[in-house]
Order: C-alpha cells, then structure tokens, then sequence
C-alpha cells in the first residue's frame, strides 16, 4: 500500500463519491428528464413539481410524430448519409494516415503543413464561397453536397497517422513486401487489420459528426422532402406552437442512433481520441 | 488506384523483377501520392479553391444574382465600423476566455477526481461525462432549453423552491442569455475534454507521485510539479482545439438564442451566417470569414508560440 492511499481518509472518499455523483446527476438528469417527459402528455410536461416517471405514461407523442411527421425520412437521410460519409472516410483516412505514417516521400512535410492547418480553417471563412460553387453546379442533392466535402477529415488523418506509427511495425510491412505484396496489398491485408481499433474510433467520430451536422445542412438543403433529422427536428420546433411534445419524442428516436454508436465503440473512440493528444 | 494491377500475381509485383507496368515497376515511390491524393483533391476542391473564391468575394457586393460587384476593400471598412460586428467579437471572445478559464480547468479538475486510485464505477462517470457531446446538439440545446425555460424550467423552479425566488429570464435578458449560452458550453464541453486529461493523468508514472509524496509533498505540491508538468501535451492539445473550436462558436448561441435577445449572444459565425444567407450580403459575409480566419491563424500561432504544441508532434 502507497502512502497515499493509506493517507487517503474516507471523509474524502465520501467527498470524491459525492462531487462525482453529483455530476453524474447534473450530466445525465436532463437526458433523462427528455426521456421521460417524452412520454408525458402535453400538459404534463411542465407540472410542477416535475414528476421523475411519467404518469401515466403515454405514447401519444410518438404516434404523433411518426404518424403526423416525415420522420422516416429525416432518419434515412440522416443514418444513410452518415453511413457513407462513415465508410468512405474511414478509408481515405487510413489510407493516407498510413501514407503519412510509414512511407519516405519527397514533399511528406510539406504536404503534412498543408493537411494539418486545414484543421485551422474556419467553416465561417469557407461556407459562403463553398455554398455558392454547390448551389451553382446544382449539387444540393443530400448525397452529394452531405457527403462529398467533407469525407476526408484532416482530424481523421491525423489520427491514423498517430496510430499507424504505433501500431504497425516497419519489419511486418518489409516481411510482406519480400513476400511479393503489393502496396495497397499491404494497406489492406497487413495495416488495416492491426489498425482495427482505430478503425472503431474514427468510425464512431465520422458517424456522429456527419449524424449530428446541422449549420451545413440547414444552409444547403433547401427542400423539405430532403431535410436531415437535426433539420425536422428544428423545423417542429421552429414552427407555431412550439410543439415540445413532438420535439421531446423526436429528441429521444434521434439521440438513438447516437448512442448506440457510441455504446458499442466507446472504448476505442475515448481511446482514440487521446491517442493523437496524450503521445504527440 | 488502378485495381486490375494490384491484384497481379505476386511474381510480377515484386521490384527486383523489373518488368510489368509502370505501377508496379514503380508502386513503392507512387503509392504514398496516390494514398494521400483523394485527401488533397477533396482539400483543392473545397477548401482551396472556396478560400479563394471567399478572397474575391469578400472585395465584392452580390446579393447571390448577377455578377458581383467589385468594392475593394470596402467591405473590410464597413467591418471596422460595424457595432454588430464588435459586439459579435466581443461575445466570441467572451465565449473563448470562459472556455479557457472555466471549462478547462473544471475538465482537469474531474480527469482529476477520476484519477484517483481504486476509484470504483470509473468508466461509468467518463461515459455519463461525455455523454452530452455525443448527442446532437439540437436535441441537447432543446432540452436545455426547457430547463431553463422561464416560466416552466426545472431550474427558475428549483431555484424559487430554494431560495424564494426564480424569475430569471434565461434566454430574454441580454446579461443571463450570455450566462446560459455559456453555461451550456460547461455542459456540453467538460467532459468531452476530461476525457483528454483523464488519458494524460494515466500516463502519468505513479512512482513520480510516490517519490513526490515520499519526500514530504502534500497533494498541491504534488499536482503543480509533479502533475501539471507531465500534462503539458495535453494541455497544449485541449487549449489549442478549444480555442481554435470556441472562435468558430455557432451551434450553442443559435440553437438556444438565436444570437438575442438583440444581438446579446451573437457569435462571429453567427455573425457570417446572418449576412450570408438570412441578408443575401455575400460579399459582407465572405469579408467577416476572413477576418475570423485571420484571427483563428493569429490566435493559432499565438497558442503554439506559448505552448510548444508543433514542436512536441515527433
């Protein structure tokens, strides 16, 4: 035993339980107030005092919005579009965080400089001009203007490069080499497998980042038919009667999808995404 | 990337043979470019060229039809005087200090707490922690939004059963819409940098702090010579992303107050989205991106001067 622990008294292990419960509550209890007030009728919402479970427990919002709204469509857009963008990017990025990572080639740092300020530019700098080539080449279709810009992440990059130096030993790539493999042959039967988690937590962050964009979608898309679930959500919101029950039920389906990435791949994401912070 | 020739049999593939096609003669020298060409196609084509595009248009006066009309710089003096554009930097920078003083030392306040050994449920606190950013932020900011609701939020009720007294409009008055904006930021963005410092603190040996407290160093002493100074990494990493990421501040402001009441909560982003596409002032909105860019680089430089984030990335 250190001498810490055994210096460590349990008036402050009660202090340290209770500053971190009491944040778990200050976290979670507004998620879960959203979740059970998802089930309260309209006017139940915000009766005071608010009741932790909902009584009695309706499913009237939820008919109502995927009764009376195009939530379907918002939700396929949505999940498909972030798909995609998740498959796509996920390769282009370890391609070339793989290029950057093992491979001596004349101009490497500089086009590394190029690669990594691009994480310094402002959308704000480039959505006017970037909006007006989309809309002038008529390409506001959703799988296009949704997907195409933004499926190689300079963050992405940077990150598998972080984790193919770690992860991919130089002697593995020369053995397969030898062995008559070609390069991409080696991207893909030597650094893709060992590269497996990362893989996870670039996929998670892709995922959310293109499920939870709004400012773009909201500037690009213009008609209803193709809006995004962040956008319909806003739009019940925005319209007259701010109508909290059906946003309340909409929150929850969309908050779905989110989590559930995140809860099958959250030990690669957290792990993922020190890597790059903790070892630079 | 041509696939009929990478699926070649082996023999011909090989660089010692000399014969094949170009690619696989010289695959070894090109793979690398053409590994990272679909990253620079993409950058050319939607960040290089719209960043000059923005150049022009930021020198013209268009409304989105006919031919832009070209002002000079004119839309840059209009810039300086423009209070809107003041107050909107003045909000931004106000969002960028709390960042920076608030919500990274509370990040590394938790990472802290976390760290501490035999602490049961660990992982459970990091998820919850980090939950907040994993949700859209829409869904996030209206449930925020209706706790702090001014006649039906959970918090004016709380506070009136507390303390007697709970009529604070949130979201209506100029200084509380300023505090609530930055209060969601706390919300959404502590745990996410926990996360970084938690890693950081991980990595720190525990025999440092051994030795540390073996030589008589209470838990201050400890955390600012043995802790801080190993945490330098992280730290460069959390203020550089915060504070490259809090100047471009957009969705918090215009989710949950639409920039108001007035333009008390307006951020430099915002700022851009509202000329450019609720004014159809193309040309005035491409100037105020640049600036920001402008600024962004400048602060950018200014971090890595101070902190040494470049030099540490082997």
């Amino acid at each position: 035993m250190s001498t810490m622990t055994a210096r460590r008294s349990p008036a402050g292990r009660v202090l340290l339980y209770g500053f971190l419960i009491a944040l778990l509550a200050v976290f979670a209890l507004p998620l879960l107030w959203a979740l059970s007030a998802s089930f309260k009728s309209r006017a139940d919402i915000f009766s005071y005092p608010p009741r932790l479970l909902p009584h009695p427990a309706v499913l009237d919002n939820y008919r109502g919005l995927l009764e009376a709204q195009p939530f379907w469509s918002w939700f396929t857009i949505s999940t498909v579009v972030a798909l995609i963008s998740t498959a796509v990017s996920v390769l282009l990025c370890s391609l070339a965080g793989f290029a950057f990572a093992k491979y001596r080639f004349r101009g490497r740092n500089a086009l590394f400089t190029i690669m990594f300020s691009s994480l310094a530019v402002p959308f704000a700098v480039i959505v006017v001009p970037l909006f007006i080539m989309v809309a002038k080449a008529r390409l506001t279709d959703p799988w296009f203007a949704l997907v195409v810009p933004w499926v190689a992440p300079a963050f992405g990059i940077f990150m598998m490069r972080q984790f193919t130096e770690q992860a991919v030993p130089d002697e593995l790539l020369d053995a397969a080499r030898i062995d008559g493999c070609t390069e991409f042959g080696l991207f893909r039967r030597v650094v893709l497998p060992l590269l497996r988690p990362a893989l996870g937590a670039l996929g998670v962050w892709s995922f959310l980042n293109s499920y939870n964009s709004l400012l773009w979608p909201l500037i690009v898309i213009s008609e209803p038919e193709d809006y995004t679930l962040p956008m319909g959500i806003q739009a019940l919101f925005g319209a007259t009667g701010r109508q909290y029950d059906l946003v309340l039920a909409g929150s929850v389906l969309a908050a779905v999808p989110s989590l559930l990435v995140f809860f099958l791949l959250r030990k690669q994401l957290l792990e993922g995404l020190t890597a790059g912070a903790v070892k630079a | 990337m041509s696939a009929p020739t990478l699926e070649r049999p082996p023999t011909t593939a090989s660089p010692a043979t000399g014969q094949g096609s170009w690619w696989s003669r010289h695959q070894r020298e090109a793979a690398p470019y053409a590994f990272v060409s679909p990253f620079f196609v993409l950058f050319g084509l939607f960040m290089a060229v719209p960043i000059l595009v923005g150049l022009y248009l930021s020198c013209t006066e268009w409304a989105g039809l006919g031919t832009p009309e070209w002002v000079g710089l004119r839309n840059y003096a209009d810039l300086l005087t423009d209070a809107s554009f003041w107050t909107s930097v003045g909000n931004t920078a106000l969002y960028v200090v709390f960042t920076l003083l608030v919500v990274v030392p509370a990040a590394l306040l938790i990472a802290q707490a976390l760290n501490a050994r035999g602490l049961r449920g660990r992982d459970v606190f990091r998820l919850a922690f980090f939950m907040p950013v994993v949700i859209s932020p829409i869904v996030i900011t209206l449930v925020f939004g209706l706790f702090f609701d001014t006649e039906f939020g959970i918090v004016n009720g709380a506070l009136k059963a507390v303390f007697g007294f709970g009529g604070i409009d949130w979201t209506g008055d100029p200084t509380w819409a300023k505090a609530t904006v930055v209060i969601l930021v706390l919300w959404r963005w502590t745990g996410y940098l926990t996360v970084f410092f938690l890693a950081g603190l991980q990595n720190v040996p525990r025999e440092l702090h051994e030795a540390a407290a073996i030589d008589g160093a209470g838990p201050l002493r400890r955390f600012t010579s043995v802790t801080l100074p190993a945490l330098k990494p992280v730290t460069a990493f959390v203020a550089v992303t915060v504070l490259v990421s809090t100047a471009q501040i957009f969705d918090e402001p215009f989710l949950l107050t639409q920039g108001g009441p007035g333009e008390s909560t307006l951020s430099v982003a915002m700022f851009v989205y509202r000329a450019g596409f609720q004014r159809q002032q193309l040309g005035y909105a491409a100037a105020a991106g640049v600036v920001l860019f402008l600024v962004v680089v400048a602060l950018g430089l200014l971090a890595n001067r101070l902190l040494g984030v470049g030099r540490d990335s082997r």
